[in-house]
């Protein structure tokens, strides 16, 4: 039977060879190189105007426009930078976990309380609690690990009297090492959850 | 019955690809590969001569079809490529007619792959025929028409028959590799071919992007990617390079593995407050949850035959494989031995698990029978190695290992022997995933 089939493919096969004898196909690049393309959205272009006069005119009006825009961009700037700048003064300490662990250690009990107390007096600001591994094990498992740690000191936080709705959680499992070493004492400073205030 | 077709449909298009000029052949299966005993075909492979009525060819290129083909034979990893400088003299120039097969038996030769080139204006034409030693018989007699300078299309299709003729499947030779690179705190997925040629940066995302999955029917990859600032999984045409976000809900979203149809990819979710296995149609993006287990379910793999999937849970108190039927119930363990196994990739051919396991304190690559039993560890060196997947002949595993800065992609065969490296380098590369054969 197996053997048939094959016959008969193959007969098949130098049958249809013989049929396109002369025309060779050409063969198919499997993988494009083309690479995704994002939309990007053009800077509008606005019309040039027909009278010479409204050109001047909304020339100098684009212009005090663009200056206004810029010095409102560079108050936000300064504003966000001193805000960032007082919220990095805030001291908020990271909190480090066993390996395959997400359960809180004691001695992150205190660090988180610490920083409860200061996300509760800084109450305007969103917080992101980024949950990571060490690079040991898989990274798809790692993941879901740091996603886990990251729920955790959520909840804790939450038990602490921390509005849910200000914390938002992310994983990035092994991918982002605070110490780039493959040593235990480096494995050991990449097992954390970090905290952002913005 | 299923393999049958599918060489069939490959045989298809092998005629496609190229006119095939004048056959001789008996697709015979008379040696098996996967038997216990099993040892390397040896073979002699002679520089292909060129034939001087046609367009006058560049004098290598004979012999740089040959080195092609001996490297993807070699690559196969049933091989053993006998030595050019053991070959007896003058025998390379010897006429079909004339062909003394024991001057080939004489230095151990069972198989012997000879050829012509001739140029001619559509290009070449390469004429391979394969003999058996110890029968005195011709297995296949093929010419290919290429068009000039194609010379590795030709040594695929050259080293596909002779697997073909030799074991009724024609290997993994026109397969590729997707993997990640990892440069500082980014990653992108590359691809590279089954003989470690054309390296390609697919991603480009300048994000973390990981696990790169291929559809059985070649038509897409998916992975997962920070870009938006979060882990979301995407779904990347092969054929326009076109991409389209499939998943994007709440906290975690995890690229998976597809089913044999191709029409859904499986995911890790944490939408529903922890982490769960979902299959998501590609199509209409209809989701359906799978597990439903306090614990972390993660890496779900499905069988070939579609019936199961193999997934990763801490259920027991630490990272173990497990499988299911293929709606969700029927949940059992499979892994036993350890406390963290993880990354199961399922055979093509059915039946065995590969995944890696922690063991003392490296990882490294076993397999297992679905049912857990037979256990073997099939990697032992120093290194972590990690992330197995199995080409689609099944016989060989691809998978990468890091010893301190050193990063490798290499691929071995189903039982841990004959480790080819496929690329080596200081920058770290993981998540090696074997691509379907592809057009």
């Amino acid at each position: 039977m197996k053997k048939s089939l094959t016959l008969i493919g193959l007969l098949l096969v130098f049958a249809f060879g013989l049929m396109i004898l002369g025309g060779c196909a050409e063969k198919q690049a499997v993988v494009k190189d083309e690479p995704a393309q994002e939309q990007k959205v053009a800077p509008t272009q606005a019309p040039a105007a027909p009278v010479a006069d409204d050109e001047a005119a909304r020339r100098a009006k684009e212009q005090a426009d663009r200056e206004a825009a810029l010095r409102a961009q560079a108050a936000r700037d300064a504003a966000a930078k001193r805000n960032a700048a007082a919220l990095a003064d805030l001291n908020i300490q990271n909190i480090y976990f066993d390996f395959d662990k997400s359960s809180i250690r004691p001695d992150a009990r205190e660090i988180l309380k610490a920083n409860a107390e200061i996300f509760t007096k800084n109450s305007a600001a969103k917080i992101t609690v980024e949950g990571h591994c060490d690079e040991r094990g898989t990274a798809e498992y790692n993941m879901a690990l740091g996603e886990r740690r990251a729920q955790e000191v959520k909840q804790y936080l939450v038990n602490l009297g921390v509005d849910a709705g200000r914390i938002e959680t992310v994983s990035y499992g092994e991918e982002r090492p605070a110490d780039q070493g493959h040593t235990e004492e480096a494995w050991a400073q990449n097992r954390r959850a970090q905290f952002l205030l913005k | 019955m299923k393999n049958k077709i599918f060489i069939f449909l490959i045989s298809l298009w092998t005629a496609l690809s190229m006119v095939c000029l004048s056959d001789i052949a008996q697709a015979k299966v008379y040696i098996d590969i996967d038997a216990p005993g099993f040892q390397q075909f040896p073979i002699a492979v002679c520089d292909f001569q060129n034939n001087k009525t046609g367009t006058p060819p560049s004098d290598d290129e004979g012999v740089v079809l040959a080195d092609h083909i001996r490297r993807l034979l070699d690559l196969s990893g049933i091989f053993n490529i006998l030595d050019k400088k053991s070959f007896l003299d003058g025998v390379e120039s010897q006429t079909p007619e004339v062909i003394r097969f024991s001057d080939w038996s004489v230095i151990g030769a069972d198989f012997l792959l000879r050829g012509d080139l001739a140029f001619g204006a559509e290009g070449l034409r390469a004429a391979s025929r394969l003999y058996d030693v110890t029968r005195g018989q011709t297995l296949f007699q093929k010419t290919y028409a290429y068009k000039t300078g194609d010379l590795r299309a030709a040594a695929r299709a050259v080293a596909s028959d002779v697997l073909v003729a030799l074991t009724g499947d024609e290997g993994d030779f026109n397969t590729q590799i997707a993997f990640v690179i990892k440069k500082d705190a980014r990653s992108d997925i590359h691809t590279l071919s089954y003989d470690a040629a054309d390296l390609k940066n697919l991603t480009g995302h300048q994000s973390i992007v990981t696990s790169p999955r291929w559809s059985p029917d070649g038509q897409y990859l998916a992975f997962t990617s920070y870009k938006n600032g979060r882990p979301e999984v995407y779904l990347r045409s092969l054929k326009t390079g076109k991409e389209r976000k499939v998943a994007a809900f709440r906290g975690l979203n995890l690229c998976g593995s597809f089913s044999p149809d191709s029409r859904k990819l499986l995911l890790t979710l944490s939408k529903d407050d922890n982490e769960e296995i979902y299959s998501l149609d590609i199509e209409t993006l209809a989701l359906q949850r799978l597990t439903r287990s306090y614990a972390i379910d993660v890496s779900p793999a499905w069988s070939p035959d579609g019936r199961k999937i193999a997934f990763v849970s801490n259920r027991s108190g630490s990272p173990q494989i497990f499988v299911m039927d293929a709606d969700g119930n029927n949940v059992r363990r499979v892994t036993y031995e350890g406390n963290y196994n993880t990354s199961p990739s399922w055979s093509p051919r059915g039946g065995r698990i590969a995944y890696e396991g922690l063991i003392n304190r490296k990882y490294q690559i076993f397999s297992v029978d679905e049912e857990g039993n037979n256990l073997i560890q099939l990697t032992f060196d120093d290194a972590d190695n990690e992330y197995p997947s199995w080409s689609p002949s099944g016989r060989q595993i691809v998978f990468s290992s890091q010893r301190g800065s050193k990063s490798r992609i290499s691929i071995m065969n189903a039982n841990g022997l004959n480790v080819r490296v496929l690329r080596e380098g200081r920058e770290q590369m993981v998540m090696p995933s074997w691509s379907p054969r592809l057009k």
